[in-house]
């Protein structure tokens, strides 16, 4: 999952993307809302935190704009004020969740998944696909009942792929949701991790789609993907 | 009792008080009117009588049948009439009791005939006494019919003038109602104006009063709760960084965890300043004593607050003492001098740049004046206003927003003043208190 997260505290920040990293998520963090809007603009996003006291625009405002855009990316707000009409007009502005600080890192992840989920239309967390069970929120994927055992970068490109299915993801879209934007990645860092979810969840999870990108394809049984 | 019923019980006693009293005057009069006009009607007959008299053939003095009768005489009902020689004889009379009427004395009597109170007029005329009478009883049975006659209206007026009364004051206190019914409808905790339409010009000031009132109310509660809330968040802002950490550190090890706490720990120094910045402004604003009994020169309190900026590092404060500095006391405790000014230090290493800051003692006429002076780009005069309120900061520095706030308060609590005056080449604050005298 690749989140965006808006916050002027660097040391809320730097705890905020230390602990999400943690439990399998990519965070790219902007400090105020004119480098948000920047950063929407230049990558893929499957969800933003925001902090409502931003320095340059008041979070709401940015949201409100956000939403006037048309741009419907899941927003969780994040902030110290507890007043109910804070939270209703987070609400109102066109904030999907609300939480309050001081809060729970696993809280947040999984609001986070909560949010994404309901995005897709799914009821529970686990996505399945075939004899693919994958949970977002606890990182475990499981197939044909096989417990299945992935890198934290693997994850991300599975969850990726399971949350677009039927897409066509190009190679800087997957990059994103895997490094985020402001991590260095070399050429073919991409194709390393492809390779290794092929080989784990079978040739077929991954399909190329030539000048294009990636796309899900069908998992198959373990015994396939040894042959 | 509500103002209606009070100005109608005032109002309505009045009214009684007055019409009876008319009434009676009135009464009094028309009775006595009444007396003498029947009086007069005595005096009438008795003369009438005396012409129709003159008319008869003359009597003959010693005639025992010169009787009249006494029908010729045509007097009006309900009246006696009975002429006598002026030797007692009657000759005649309409009276038909048994008891001559006494005709000794010319003029009005009451006299008792059978009984009956009459009222009697005897004139004398020739050889005849001639006495007209009429009944007491038959007198105030007019008097009474009179007075009935008079006091219905009497009576009608006075009802009318009360309910017109109670009627005018309830129209008259309407707009008073009105404003109570307002005020009525209104919640308990509701600062919104009071609407009340066409209020008379002795009331609209009491509205506007009113409204102006509650407008401060609204404003001081909002203020209230943005400083609650600021508070709130300064506060929580720092405890999440710190709970954040923790939890990062449990979750990790190595290197990260190593830094989770290292963060953790940076979010609990900033927790602690801002805490300690809330309790010096919450005792600075309330009516603690700072007063230790220690006196301090301005020198003391200059190189204490140099001692105190910077966290220690003072490196880049430039202290210029005037020589004086050190016989001149200040007129307030010292650990609030020392405050002030170690605030107003710390802000301007936070804001200088890299360049030094200059701490410069002046003295004038009963006050001493600290003016620091930083290098930095100085601040917008928009924003001037701003500088002492309570958790306004400037873009993003390090600061908790407190810092002025507290240097204001001391300047207020100690009748000092603080003036700000920002150039293009850095802030320059000057800090004034009064100096104590005697020294």
């Amino acid at each position: 999952m690749h989140v965006l997260l808006c916050e002027d505290d660097d040391l809320i920040a730097s705890g905020i993307c230390a602990g999400l990293t943690a439990q399998g998520l990519t965070v790219d963090r902007v400090a105020n809302a004119g480098a948000a809007r920047a950063m929407l603009q230049a990558a893929q996003f499957d969800v933003m935190i925001l902090d409502l006291g931003l320095p340059d625009e008041d979070g709401l405002k940015l949201l409100r704009r956000l939403r006037q855009q048309g741009i419907d990316l899941p927003v969780l707000v994040l902030t110290a004020r507890d007043a109910v009409t804070d939270r209703v007009d987070g609400l109102q502005a066109g904030a999907d969740d609300y939480l309050l600080k001081p809060f729970d890192l696993r809280e947040l992840a999984a609001r986070l998944h909560t949010l994404l989920r309901r995005v897709a239309g799914r009821a529970v967390n686990v996505i399945e696909h075939g004899p693919l069970r994958y949970d977002p929120s606890s990182c475990e994927a499981t197939l044909a009942g096989q417990s299945v055992d992935l890198s934290r970068r693997e994850q991300a490109l599975l969850q990726a792929l399971l949350q677009n299915p039927g897409r066509v993801l190009s190679s800087e879209q997957l990059k994103d949701c895997v490094y985020g934007f402001s991590d260095e990645v070399e050429s073919n860092a991409l194709n390393v991790h492809i390779h290794h979810l092929r080989r784990k969840l079978g040739n077929s999870i991954v399909e190329t789609v030539r000048g294009l990108g990636y796309r899900l394809g069908p998992a198959q049984a373990p015994e396939d993907s040894a042959s | 009792m509500s103002l209606r019923v009070r100005l109608s019980l005032i109002l309505g006693s009045a009214f009684i008080i007055i019409w009876v009293l008319a009434a009676a005057w009135m009464l009094r009069d028309l009775r006595q009117q009444m007396m003498f006009s029947l009086d007069q009607r005595l005096v009438a007959s008795a003369r009438m009588v005396a012409g129709l008299i003159d008319q008869l053939p003359p009597l003959t003095a010693k005639g025992e049948e010169a009787h009249f009768s006494a029908d010729q005489f045509s007097v009006p009902d309900g009246m006696a009439c009975q002429v006598t020689s002026l030797r007692g004889e009657i000759l005649a009379s309409n009276h038909k009791h048994d008891g001559a009427m006494d005709d000794q004395q010319s003029g009005f009597r009451d006299q008792t005939i059978d009984g009956a109170l009459w009222r009697t007029f005897t004139y004398n005329h020739g050889d005849v006494r001639i006495t007209t009478a009429d009944r007491h009883m038959e007198r105030e049975a007019l008097n009474q019919s009179i007075l009935l006659a008079a006091s219905a209206p009497v009576l009608m007026a006075l009802l009318g003038s009360l309910g017109l009364v109670w009627i005018g004051l309830g129209k008259g206190l309407e707009p008073l109602n009105r404003m109570r019914d307002a005020l009525r409808r209104r919640r308990a905790d509701s600062v919104e104006p009071l609407q009340v339409s066409g209020l008379p010009s002795e009331l609209q000031p009491l509205l506007e009063t009113q409204n102006q009132l509650f407008l401060r109310i609204g404003q001081a509660l909002e203020r209230e709760r943005r400083l609650t809330d600021d508070a709130a968040h300064e506060l929580r802002s720092p405890l999440t960084a710190i709970k954040t950490h923790l939890q990062v550190a449990r979750m990790t090890d190595g290197a990260v965890r190593e830094q989770a706490l290292e963060h953790a720990e940076q979010g609990a120094d900033r927790m602690h300043r801002t805490l300690e910045q809330l309790l010096m402004l919450a005792r600075v604003e309330g009516s603690l004593s700072f007063e230790d009994g220690v006196q301090c020169s301005a020198e003391q309190v200059a190189r204490q607050a140099v001692q105190d900026a910077g966290g220690g590092d003072n490196r880049r404060i430039v202290l210029r003492l005037p020589e004086e500095a050190t016989q001149i006391y200040l007129g307030m405790p010292a650990p609030l001098a020392v405050a002030a000014l170690r605030n107003l230090l710390d802000n301007a290493l936070r804001h200088g740049g890299d360049s030094e800051v200059e701490l410069e003692v002046q003295m004038a006429a009963g006050q001493v004046g600290f003016m620091v002076r930083d290098h930095g780009p100085g601040i917008a005069e928009g924003d001037l206003q701003h500088l002492t309120e309570r958790f306004w900061r400037h873009g993003q520095s390090g600061g908790c927003g407190l810092g002025l706030a507290i240097v204001q308060a001391i300047v207020q609590r100690c009748a000092g003043s603080l003036k700000f005056d920002s150039r293009s080449d850095g802030l320059r604050v000057l800090l004034q208190v009064p100096a104590r005298s005697g020294h």
